[in-house]
C-alpha cells in the first residue's frame, strides 16, 4: 500500500477530557476509494474518532494525516483541509436561515470556489441525484428528517470533498425515511467516494462497506472485512456486541 | 484568527479616539472661564420664566467679567455638579451661594466674602412650630451640603429632632409643606424669596449662625481669576452697582414681578405652554442622547458580546471583565466617576454631555454584551460545527450562520435595552445635563409646582417610549420577515 493512495493516516490518537480517556491510541488508515464502517456500542468513542479527523475535537495526543496534510501540526491550515472533508452529522444541522439552495452553496460562494452560477448549477445538480430538486427554494423547517439529511450530504459534497465522514447519519430519523439516505450513501460509495461511516446500521455496513472497525471503550478492538468481521467475529467483545444487535 | 483580532483592536481603538476626540486639554481658551452655578438656588441661581438663568450670583459674575474683562461661559448644572466640576478641573470657578466654610477651605480658595446670609427656620403655613424648642421628636429637611444643613445637624441632639436631607431646595420645601417634615433650615434669603413667590411656608426664627458666601475656585489654582472677582466686587461695592443687584432680587419691586409666575394654580396644559421651550429641548437632549447612546452601546455591545464567544481564551477572559465592571456598578456612580473622576485621573475635561454618553455606552453596553453572547450561545452548537466543517473560517461561519440566527433571539432584548437607555438618560441630570429631567427639576425651582410639572415630565416620557416601542416592533417584523 503507497503511502500516495492513503487518504486518512492515524497514529496513536490520544483524546482526553480532563480525566475522561475517550481515545486510547488508535490506529487507521484509510485507502483511496475506501468505504469504512465503524460500529460498536455508544460511548466507545466513534464519534469523538470521527470528530478529531476535520478537527472538531482537537486530539490530545497522535498524529493524524489527511490526503498528505498532518493536521495534528498547529500549522496546518485546517480551513482548507476541510473544504476537502465533507461530514454529514446525525442531528443534519442544516443552517434554518438559509433555503435549501443557499444551504448548499454558501460555502463555494463564500470561500469563492465557484461564481454564483456554477455552485448554483452543481447544487440543482447535486439535489436531483438526491431526488430533492423541487425543494431548492424551500427553508429546512419544512423538510422532513430524511429530506433533512439528504440536502446536508449534498451541501457536503457540494465543496467536492476527497473524504466523506458520516456520524450516524441515520440515528435520528424516522425509520421509513432511513432506506432513502442509505441509498444515497450507497450511491456514494459505488462512485468511489472514500468514506467513513459511523453506523448502527449493520445491513448497511454489511453490504456497502469494504472494511468494519469495531471500537469498544476507546480502542479499536477489532476490523477486516463484512463477511469476516460480521460472520466469524475473534474478539469476544464483538461477540457480544454482534450478538446483541443482530439479535434485537 | 489573528487577523479578526488585530481588527477588532482596531474597531476598540477607533472608539477609544472617538471619546478623547471630544476631551479637550485644559486652559484652552485664555480669557474665557467656564463658571459652574447651582439652578435651583433663587433668588441667587434660577430660571426665569423665559428659560433664561437668573439671580444674584448669575447677575454678580456677569458685573464683575464686564468690569473686569474677562468673558464667562455659565454652566447652571446643581451646586453638587459645579462644586465637583472644579474640583475635578472640569470649570474654572463656581458661584452658587457657596457658603465660606474652614471644611470648604481645605478644598477651594475663596473670594471676599460677597454677601451675608444667616440661617432661619421655617415652617408651614398654619404651623403650631414657633420655636426649635418645638421641634422635639419631630423631623427636619435638609438641602445637602448647604449651611442650613449643617447648622441643622449641629443642634439636633440638643432639640432632639431627626433630619431628612434632599438634593433640591423644592423637595425640602415640598416635604414641609407636604407635612412630612416639620421645618426647613435654610439660607434667609433663599428662603424669604420663596416665600415671598408664593411657597406656602412661615419663616419662625431670627437669622443665626450665619456665613458668607463666597466665589471658590480649586485650591491652588485660577488664582488671577480670583483677584480678578475681588477687584471686581470692591469696585461694584463702590459704584453702587452691587446694590443694585441686590435690590432687583431682595427688594420691594421685585416681589410683585416674580409672584406672577408662581402662583400654584396654572392648569397643566398652561404650564406647558409657560415652559414649551425649555420642556422641548429637555425633550431634544434627551432623545439625542439616547440616540448616540443606542448606536454607540450596540456598537460597543456586540464587540464585546462577540469576544465572549470568541474561541480564544485571554479575549473571553478581558471581555467578561468588562461586563463584569460596567454592568456592576450603578449607573449614577459611573456618571459621577466619569465625570468627576476621570478628569482627575487624567487632567483632561470631559463634558458632561460626553461623559453622559460614555457612561450609558459602557453600562447599556454591558448589558447588550450580556444578551449578545446569550443569543449567540443560544444557537445549537452544531450550526458552528457544520459551518466549520465545510471549510467557512470562524468569522464567515460567524456572520453567515451563526449572528443571523441569534439576532432573532437577541431583538426583544435589544428593544428592551433601548427602552432601558432612553430612561437611563435621566440619571444623567445628576452631572447636570439639560436634558428632560434636569429640565423638570429647573421649572420646579422658580414655579415650585413640583407634582403637575412631574406629571408633564412623566407624560412625556411615556410618549417617546412609546414611539421607541413601536418602532422597534417595526423593526423586529422587517427582521423576522
Amino acid at each position: 500500500m503507497s503511502e500516495q493512495n492513503l487518504k486518512v493516516d492515524v497514529t496513536d490518537l490520544i483524546k482526553d477530557y480532563g480525566n475522561n480517556h475517550v481515545l486510547k491510541g488508535l490506529n487507521l488508515q484509510v485507502k483511496n476509494n475506501e468505504v469504512v464502517c465503524m460500529i460498536g456500542p455508544s460511548g466507545s468513542g466513534k464519534s469523538t474518532f470521527l470528530r478529531c479527523l476535520n478537527k472538531l475535537e482537537d486530539p490530545t495526543a497522535g498524529q493524524i494525516v489527511i490526503d498528505g496534510h498532518d493536521i495534528s501540526n498547529k500549522n496546518t491550515n485546517m480551513n482548507h483541509v476541510r473544504e476537502k472533508i465533507g461530514m454529514v452529522f446525525q442531528h443534519f444541522n442544516l443552517f434554518p436561515n438559509l433555503t435549501v439552495l443557499e444551504n448548499i452553496t454558501l460555502a463555494p460562494i463564500e470561500l469563492k470556489k465557484m461564481t454564483k452560477q456554477k455552485a448554483e448549477a452543481t447544487a440543482h445538480d447535486l439535489l436531483k441525484n438526491v431526488g430533492l430538486d423541487e425543494k431548492a427554494n424551500a427553508y429546512p423547517a419544512s423538510l422532513s428528517g430524511g429530506q433533512e439529511q439528504r440536502v446536508a450530504i449534498a451541501r457536503a459534497l457540494e465543496m467536492q470533498p476527497d473524504i466523506m465522514l458520516f456520524d450516524e447519519p441515520t440515528s435520528a430519523l424516522d425509520p421509513e425515511m432511513v432506506g432513502d439516505v442509505l441509498d444515497v450513501m450507497k450511491n456514494l460509495a459505488k462512485q468511489g467516494m472514500t468514506m467513513i461511516v459511523v453506523t448502527h446500521e449493520m445491513g448497511f455496513a454489511k453490504e456497502v462497506a469494504d472494511r468494519v472497525v469495531f471500537m469498544a471503550d476507546g480502542h479499536i478492538m477489532e476490523e477486516g472485512r463484512p463477511a469476516d468481521l460480521f460472520d466469524h467475529p475473534k474478539n469476544p467483545r464483538t461477540q457480544d456486541f454482534l450478538r446483541k444487535v443482530l439479535n434485537a | 484568527m489573528r487577523k479578526r483580532l488585530l481588527c477588532l483592536g482596531t474597531v476598540l481603538l477607533a472608539c477609544l479616539s472617538f471619546f478623547t476626540f471630544f476631551s479637550t486639554k485644559t486652559q484652552a481658551a485664555e480669557k474665557t472661564y467656564t463658571i459652574g452655578t447651582d439652578i435651583t438656588y433663587a433668588p441667587f441661581d434660577f430660571q426665569d420664566s423665559n428659560g433664561h438663568y437668573t439671580g444674584i450670583d448669575i447677575d454678580l459674575i456677569k458685573a464683575i467679567a464686564k468690569e473686569e474683562g474677562f468673558k464667562v461661559k455659565l454652566k447652571p448644572v446643581g451646586f453638587n455638579a459645579a462644586v465637583q466640576a472644579v474640583e475635578a478641573n472640569q470649570m474654572d470657578g463656581v458661584i452658587a451661594g457657596m457658603t465660606i466654610t474652614n471644611a470648604r477651605k481645605q478644598q477651594f480658595d475663596f473670594s471676599d466674602p460677597y454677601y451675608y446670609a444667616g440661617e432661619v427656620m421655617a415652617v408651614k403655613q398654619g404651623s403650631s412650630i414657633k420655636s426649635l424648642e418645638d421641634l422635639r421628636g419631630k423631623k427636619v429637611a435638609l438641602k445637602v451640603g448647604t449651611l442650613g444643613a449643617s447648622y441643622a445637624n449641629s443642634i439636633k441632639k440638643k432639640y432632639g429632632f431627626t433630619t431628612t436631607e434632599f438634593d433640591q431646595s423644592n423637595d425640602m420645601y415640598n416635604d414641609v409643606t407636604s407635612g412630612n417634615s416639620a421645618a426647613a433650615f435654610e439660607d434667609y434669603p433663599v428662603m424669604a424669596y420663596g416665600i415671598r413667590n408664593g411657597m406656602k411656608m412661615k419663616i419662625v426664627t431670627k437669622p443665626k449662625a450665619g456665613g458668607s458666601y463666597g466665589f471658590a475656585v480649586k485650591k491652588g489654582e485660577n488664582q488671577e481669576l480670583l483677584t480678578k472677582f475681588n477687584t471686581g466686587l470692591s469696585h461694584l461695592k463702590k459704584n453702587g452697582q452691587y446694590d443694585k443687584i441686590v435690590a432687583k432680587y431682595l427688594g420691594k419691586s421685585a416681589q410683585a414681578k416674580e409672584k406672577k409666575a408662581a402662583t400654584s394654580n396654572d392648569g397643566l396644559l398652561s404650564l406647558v405652554k409657560q415652559n414649551k421651550s425649555s420642556l422641548l429641548s429637555g425633550l431634544g437632549q434627551t432623545l439625542y442622547l439616547t440616540f448616540i447612546s443606542i448606536i454607540l452601546a450596540t456598537i460597543l455591545g456586540v464587540i464585546v458580546g462577540l469576544m465572549q464567544v470568541m474561541p480564544v481564551k485571554w479575549v473571553n477572559w478581558l471581555s467578561s471583565i468588562i461586563i463584569y465592571i460596567f454592568r456592576g456598578m450603578p449607573l449614577l456612580v459611573l456618571a459621577l466617576f466619569i465625570y468627576i473622576g476621570v478628569p482627575n485621573l487624567t487632567g483632561s475635561k470631559i463634558s458632561a454631555f460626553v461623559a453622559g454618553i460614555i457612561t450609558l455606552t459602557l453600562n447599556e453596553g454591558a448589558y447588550t454584551a450580556a444578551f449578545v453572547s446569550g443569543g449567540i450561545k443560544a444557537v445549537d452548537p452544531g450550526q458552528m460545527e457544520a459551518a466549520r466543517s465545510l471549510g467557512l473560517p470562524y468569522g464567515k461561519a460567524m456572520r453567515r450562520v451563526i449572528l443571523p440566527q441569534g439576532v432573532k433571539i437577541m431583538v426583544p432584548s435589544f428593544i428592551n435595552q433601548f427602552i432601558i437607555t432612553l430612561k437611563d438618560t435621566s440619571i444623567l441630570s445628576v452631572i447636570g445635563i439639560l436634558e428632560l429631567t434636569q429640565t423638570g427639576k429647573i421649572i420646579i425651582a422658580r414655579n415650585l409646582q413640583g407634582f403637575k410639572v412631574w406629571t408633564i415630565i412623566a407624560i412625556m416620557y411615556i410618549v417617546i417610549i412609546t414611539l421607541l416601542t413601536w418602532l422597534s416592533k417595526f423593526v423586529e417584523r422587517r427582521i423576522n420577515d
